[in-house]
């Protein structure tokens, strides 16, 4: 955990966000500040938002037909949804790691080589450096270093999700967002992942099912109810005295 | 009254089930049969007429002798500029309607307008193949006009194959490249359709089968009872296997003396449309097969 | 925040969000619509042309006759060539709905018990293998299941029957059937696999043997898809232009038994339209023709999209 190193600033910063999927009330009022080089742990029954809130951080709510949304949310001060920001920009910078492991169906190397060709770059030894900058990073060098030519969908379900992280990883984003990334693995490989959050220094949120994967991982944790941020703080400090009864309820898993 | 009727059910309903499933079978086999059948009787009956001058010669003596190569060059441009009209279109529709669609009445209508074109029966693109690129446009009879008219009778088949195959490569592929920083058409270019390709291109094999065997369309927009030499521009009529079946069997004057030719003719276009098939199904199979998504 | 009592407080608010696209996107885009509208387009110059073209039956060129509505549609007669020309289309329309509603009575039953033993009866093997033939038999031209029908059932119906003419309805109706009955039948499974394995689960454990399943269960359920396979079925026998034409026998006449030949639409218009000059009355009413066997077809594909909207509404 970064939190001895934790330095205040503000990376994200949400400010009165509501969400509407056409007449659905997605999120209410959600105002949060996430700090650099912290894990933020998301965490709430099904439906309660969190996934949604964090799609909206890096435009991939875009797409969803129907889709409204008031507030604002700043990115280093920046607004993401502001008239000249440009969603393919944001999500350069802000990476996403998904719930299954989603490989395309090329290359361990053409994976992670995806990104950094879209900016354009072309040359081999730059391309072979960041590919192995990257898998190191994610902790799969050693594992991988001999099968880069091999396709990813090859490898096991814990592998093929440190493949994502490190193609996420290629366009050194400021920002990494997860959303479950362990929920469709099995524990060995988790533990893996988990060990990987823990210890990258990166500014990560994460969204998760899992209660003690927050409490294990994260610097702070927002807990989400029904579209509504219902408490965010430390993360001891929420799982050990927590401020709000829905919180103690659901951490408690006394939750109706 | 249960315990009363449980003393003859058994035999009844054992029997009952015995010969209704036994129909059933009976359809599976009669499939295969009559499969089997029109297959071996081509193949036997035509068997004689295939040899290497059949296969390479014109015809000669009013159609009694000689062989069919206009026929079978005819059949395969036909076929190919059908193939070359329906794909770019085709494509390009299918990734409108996979990729770029939202509900609302503009895709109603389109895919309407789709599916009741692969209803219209094939002689009425024959007229309109007549109607538009033979008179009104004025091609004529001609490569140009059947190609564009079998091009617009296989384009909704190339559609449906097209539009499922790009929709059976995961969201999740979609997702990652967005969220790599790709653009829509990015993720499309570099993701989706490399994903999607092989089973667009079996699709549009199928499709290329369907073509060969056509006769309606082509009858009054491309073909000619006879020709002396190897079309030279598009604007030439062709013959073609299917009409050159349907001319000998129907209107020619020797009927009978034909007869092989006509079962050789036959046999060459089974051979071929059922080959092409046969490779596009196994190729989907074992794309099926392979996919790990 | 205060907000007046009439709107509710989660009304939608805010701005919706709009990917902005690029002009690259949204050139890109519009490539892709126009692909799509076009098939669309096709549709409707279809339309567009048969109509336009038959009109000149109705409303000609001066010096021809103008064809009244009555003659065309309720006439017998289709003496287009005649000094005194007649363009009745009535013997026409009954002899195509008398060879498709005869090969619809092969290929229904046929096409749907080939469709239950796909989806209910045979084991994978089977269906590996019987899958593709269905498949193979649906892609065998026309032009070769017409030769086939003037080679081998036309001679034994006039030899061993007796027959003045072997070409006639029931041959048609057969070949049609061959034809029709892999669209039935890979439709039809469609329609039956559908049926959700704890509907059928349920109906094992009540006691029911296969074929009960199958009879009360399965078939009620998928009921109105297996009905959209058979219309489709229907529509693609109504269409065939080419077994019709080598088959059907070609007298334009009311059929009174299925020994009779017939001359549907499809074979007229293939038979006539080589050998018919542009523009002259002869070449409008094929069009005509050509109109209504669209407009029949047309009703067949709507009547089968409602009922398979309305199947997958239900499951």
């Amino acid at each position: 955990m970064a939190e001895q190193n934790a330095t205040e600033t503000v990376v994200i910063s949400a400010r009165d966000v509501d969400f509407f999927y056409g007449e659905f009330h997605a999120l209410k009022g959600v105002s949060m500040d996430m700090l650099e080089h912290e894990v933020t742990a998301m965490i709430g029954p099904s439906g309660c938002g969190k996934s949604t809130f964090l799609k909206l951080l890096n435009r991939m709510n875009d797409f969803v037909p129907g889709a409204r949304l008031a507030g604002d949310i700043l990115i280093r001060g920046e607004p993401v949804y502001g008239p000249d920001s440009d969603p393919v920009d944001i999500r350069r910078k802000v990476g996403m790691v998904f719930q299954r492991p989603n490989p395309f169906p090329k290359s361990i190397y053409d994976n992670i080589c995806y990104g950094p060709r879209l900016v354009g770059v072309r040359a081999k030894q730059e391309l072979d450096a960041l590919v192995e900058k990257a898998l190191r990073a994610a902790a799969l060098w050693d594992e991988v270093k001999d099968l880069l030519g091999k396709s990813a969908m090859d490898l096991s379900g814990g592998q093929q999700q440190r493949v994502c992280i490190a193609r996420a990883l290629a366009l050194e984003p400021d920002i990494l967002l997860m959303d479950e990334p362990t929920s469709a693995l099995d524990p060995i490989a988790t533990a893996k992942v988990e060990e990987w959050i823990k210890t990258s220094g990166l500014t990560i949120v994460i969204v998760t099912h899992n209660m003690q994967q927050a409490a294990r991982i994260s610097d702070r944790t927002a807990f989400f109810y029904m579209g509504s941020l219902v408490e965010f703080g430390k993360t001891r400090d929420l799982f050990t005295r927590p401020r709000e009864t829905q919180t103690e309820n659901y951490i408690t898993g006394r939750f109706g | 009254m249960l315990a009363a009727r449980r003393g003859f059910e058994p035999r009844r309903r054992r029997r009952r089930e015995f010969t209704a499933l036994l129909f059933i079978r009976l359809t599976g086999a009669f499939t295969a049969g009559v499969m089997a059948l029109v297959v071996g009787f081509i193949a036997f009956n035509g068997a004689g007429a295939i040899s290497v001058p059949f296969l390479t010669e014109y015809p000669r003596d009013a159609m009694t002798a000689g062989g069919i190569l206009p026929a079978i060059e005819g059949t395969l441009i036909l076929a190919l500029g059908a193939l070359l009209t329906a794909v770019p279109l085709g494509f390009g529709a299918a990734v409108y309607l996979a990729e770029y669609a939202r509900p609302g009445p503009l895709v109603s209508v389109i895919r309407l307008g789709v599916l009741n074109l692969s209803g219209v029966p094939s002689v009425v693109f024959g007229l309109f193949g007549l109607a538009l690129f033979v008179k009104t446009f004025g091609f004529g009879r001609s490569i140009l006009a059947g190609s564009l008219t079998l091009g617009l009778l296989i384009l909704p088949t190339v559609v449906a194959a097209s539009e499922e195959a790009l929709r059976q490569t995961p969201q999740s592929f979609r997702e990652a490249a967005l969220a790599l920083g790709a653009s829509r058409w990015q993720a499309i270019r570099q993701v989706v359709l490399p994903a999607a390709l092989p089973g667009m291109l079996t699709g549009a094999i199928l499709a290329l089968g369907r073509a060969a065997g056509e006769t309606a369309p082509i009858v009054f927009t491309a073909s000619c009872a006879y020709t002396l030499a190897s079309p030279g521009s598009v604007f030439q009529e062709v013959m073609a296997l299917s009409t050159h079946i349907l001319n000998l069997a129907t209107n020619g004057t020797r009927i009978e003396e034909t007869l092989p030719q006509q079962f050789g003719t036959a046999l060459v276009l089974l051979a071929l449309v059922l080959g092409l098939s046969l490779c596009a199904i196994i190729v989907r199979a074992k794309l099926r097969k392979g996919r790990r998504w | 925040m205060t907000l007046s009592p009439s709107v509710p407080a989660d009304a939608p608010r805010g701005e919706l969000l709009h990917p902005k696209l690029s002009p690259t996107e949204q050139g890109v885009r519009l490539f892709f619509l126009l692909c799509a509208v076009s098939a669309l387009g096709q549709m409707l110059l279809i339309t567009i042309f048969l109509f336009s073209e038959a009109a000149g039956l109705f409303l000609p060129a001066p010096g021809d006759r103008a064809v009244p509505l009555a003659e065309f549609f309720f006439s017998l007669d289709w003496f287009p060539t005649y000094p005194d020309s007649s363009f009745g289309s009535a013997a026409l329309v009954i002899g195509s709905l008398a060879v498709t509603f005869a090969s619809v009575l092969l290929a229904g039953p046929l096409g749907v018990g080939l469709a239950v033993y796909l989806a209910c009866l045979a084991g994978p093997r089977m269906r590996e293998f019987l899958k593709p033939a269905v498949e193979l038999l649906a892609a065998i031209p026309s032009v070769i299941l017409g030769f086939l029908g003037m080679v081998t059932l036309a001679p034994f119906m006039q030899g061993y029957l007796g027959l003045p003419t072997g070409l006639n309805v029931l041959n048609c109706a057969v070949f049609l059937a061959v034809m029709s009955t892999p669209t039935v039948a890979s439709l039809g499974e469609d329609a039956l696999s559908a049926v959700p394995q704890s509907v059928k689960d349920a109906s094992y454990a009540l006691g029911a043997t296969r074929w009960e399943t199958i009879w009360r269960v399965i078939i009620p359920a998928s009921l109105s898809g297996l009905s959209t396979a058979v219309i489709l079925g229907l529509g693609r026998a109504m269409g065939e232009t080419v077994v019709v034409l080598m088959v059907a026998g070609g007298a334009a006449q009311i059929p009174h038994s299925l020994f009779d030949s017939v001359r549907p639409l499809t074979s007229t218009l293939a038979a006539e339209m080589g050998e018919t000059a542009a523009g002259s009355p002869h070449y409008h009413a094929l069009f005509a023709l050509g109109m209504i066997l669209f407009l029949l077809t047309l009703a067949l594909n709507l009547a089968a999209f409602w009922l398979g909207r309305h199947f997958r509404k239900n499951s």
